[in-house]
């Protein structure tokens, strides 16, 4: 083997345990029990693997129905921002009516904005129709497109030959048809793309659920967590919040293993080349 | 009679354009439009969120430059923050991929374990960091025993939190790696062969066809790195609170904290905007800056 491709393994191999060595050392803590957490000198490995850790951590306390207000939020929200973004995609890329460009970078420009700005008067506005403390603000804006799903539907439905509307046209066939029976179709890896880009944004989203939700019920897993970190909940068992964090991290491990193409794809279609 | 419908046809297009499109047409009157608008108004106010807000002209400026004994030490913290961590994202992203450019037997694994830390949600990130540094049983202090460091207050340090908060963000570099591979794989491969033909070493082809040819690349990840880490935030909430002392009171944590801490709506947008236009003017110059120095394929 010769000095460089040997020094190039080295160095993959040595970089990768740094990454993925913390969460190594979470789960061997969240198998451990707690007393093992803080033995000095430390030990890497537990005594005794404590599965059943994960069950005591999700249900001494009332862990599932957050986990499950998570799901109902991530779940609206995608299908809505989805739905929303293919529809506004459709026009401006397929049916021709003047100002569908200049609004397709209104959306894109949009984008651009920090967020800051537009958080203190929706915040505003969503109190005062009565929608604090509910899951709507975390929710119906989604229904009302996403600019970078925008910019990506347009991307996808402006390779798709024009003659395929003309041949659905010819058979009777709507906007409505065309878009749903014919273009989608076509576009499932950019729908996968979507689904999982928001499934994740509204998974991890913080200051969203932050500043809109009061009660402990209507609480997502990004503020329990929060929360559960120095909190009452676990108290000093960090084998405990280990294991609730770990599984808060699963549906966003499971949905990276089985479309790990997607998500790799996905964040380099910046550039028009895709990684081989 | 063809004329007639034809125009018909034209006019149920733009009817069917303007329906197709209204949910972003709505979703960007009431979040981008609306916003914007009004928060003009209301950074001249004095404005709590509940009552009506109060027309006091420039004062939430004036105090905020003037009088606020935390706007500096948290423009300093921010600025901090950003010029440090976005080179070294940038930098260490590039080696990264260009470590890991090469089809080798298993690239596939290591490329997936460096992108690994990028999935995960951020707030766990974040909690699980907060553990990583505690001084007595954490894993940092754990590493620095192994290679005989002396140990570190890390977060609870005035010194190091804003190290701590910059290593956090150094985990989250598969990012930076994907898209950088990404460009480094479209860069077209006679380039390279032609060099070689001229005798060029890798030293050589790297500085002289490589790096020209991802500057549009290098570019927009400088300027998205920018916009998001001058809006730097759950770091500094989760975590240290804005603390110890300022180290840590980022702008945007900064802003938060008035509008849903201290109920100061008016005083809170009118930081925004502040906030806004620096990140305004980091983009312009960069951009300017990238007119004369990024390198665009189909320019010619």
């Amino acid at each position: 083997m010769p000095l460089s491709v040997f020094l190039r393994y080295t160095l993959q191999v040595l970089g990768s345990i740094t990454m993925i060595y913390p969460v190594l050392w979470m789960l061997t803590i969240a198998l451990k029990p707690n007393d093992e957490v803080f033995k000095i000198p430390p030990e890497f490995l537990p005594s005794d693997f404590l599965w059943s850790n994960f069950i005591d951590a999700t249900t001494k306390i009332s862990f599932w129905p957050i986990f499950l207000n998570t799901s109902i939020i991530t779940v609206a929200a995608t299908i809505g921002a989805v739905v929303s973004s293919i529809l506004i995609g459709y026009g401006i890329s397929r049916i021709n009516f003047p100002g569908r460009n200049f609004f397709f970078y209104i959306f894109l420009g949009s984008q651009m904005l920090p967020g800051m700005v537009s958080l203190v008067p929706t915040f505003v506005l969503f109190k005062s129709i009565g929608w604090y403390n509910t899951w709507y603000p975390l929710i119906v804006p989604a229904f009302l497109g996403n600019p970078f799903f925008i910019f990506l539907a347009r991307q996808f439905f402006r390779g798709i030959p024009k003659s395929y509307d003309e041949a659905a046209k010819i058979d009777g066939a709507g906007h409505w048809k065309i878009l749903w029976k014919v273009i989608v179709p076509m576009c499932m890896p950019m729908v996968v793309t979507m689904v999982i880009f928001q499934f994740r944004g509204s998974w991890n989203d913080y200051l969203g659920p932050l500043i809109y939700l009061g009660d402990k019920e209507m609480w997502t897993l990004s503020l329990a967590i929060k929360g559960y970190m120095g909190g009452m909940e676990y108290g000093s068992s960090w084998n405990l919040f280990m294991a609730a964090d770990l599984i808060y991290m699963m549906p966003m491990l499971l949905l990276f293993f089985f479309a790990q193409k997607y998500f790799m794809q996905g964040l380099g279609s910046l550039n028009s080349a895709g990684i081989k | 009679m063809k004329v007639q419908s034809m125009r018909n046809a034209r006019r149920k297009d733009i009817l069917s354009g303007y329906l197709f499109i209204l949910p972003g047409l709505i979703g960007f009157s009431l979040f981008v439009g609306y916003p914007l608008i009004v928060s003009i108004y209301y950074s001249m106010t004095e404005w709590s969120g509940f009552n009506t807000p109060k027309y006091i002209g420039f004062e939430n400026f004036n105090y905020l430059f003037n009088e606020d004994p935390t706007f500096y030490p948290s423009l300093k913290s921010t600025f901090l923050y950003v010029i440090t961590s976005v080179p070294l994202l940038l930098i260490c992203g590039l080696l990264l991929a260009l470590l890991l450019n090469k089809q080798v037997k298993g690239i596939r694994i290591f490329r997936t374990l460096f992108y690994l830390p990028v999935v995960l949600p951020t707030v766990a990130v974040i909690t699980l960091w907060g553990f990583v540094y505690n001084p007595q049983f954490g894993l940092a202090n754990q590493v620095l025993g192994w290679i005989g460091l002396p140990s570190s207050d890390w977060l609870s340090g005035e010194h190091s939190a804003l190290f701590s908060l910059i290593v956090m963000s150094l985990w989250g570099v598969g990012g930076t790696m994907i898209i950088f591979l990404g460009g480094l794989q479209s860069v077209p491969k006679d380039l390279y062969e032609a060099s070689e033909v001229d005798g060029a070493s890798s030293w050589r082809k790297f500085w002289s066809i490589t790096l020209p040819m991802i500057t549009p690349i290098l570019f927009l990840q400088f300027i998205i790195g920018l916009i998001a880490s001058f809006q730097i935030f759950e770091q500094a909430q989760i975590l240290t609170d804005g603390g110890p002392g300022f180290a840590t009171y980022f702008l945007n944590f900064s802003i938060y904290k008035s509008a849903f801490n201290e109920n100061d709506f008016g005083y809170a947008i009118a930081k925004v905007w502040v906030l806004f236009f620096i990140v305004m003017a980091f983009t312009v110059v960069s951009y300017r800056f990238a007119n004369r120095h990024v390198y665009y394929e189909n320019e010619d």
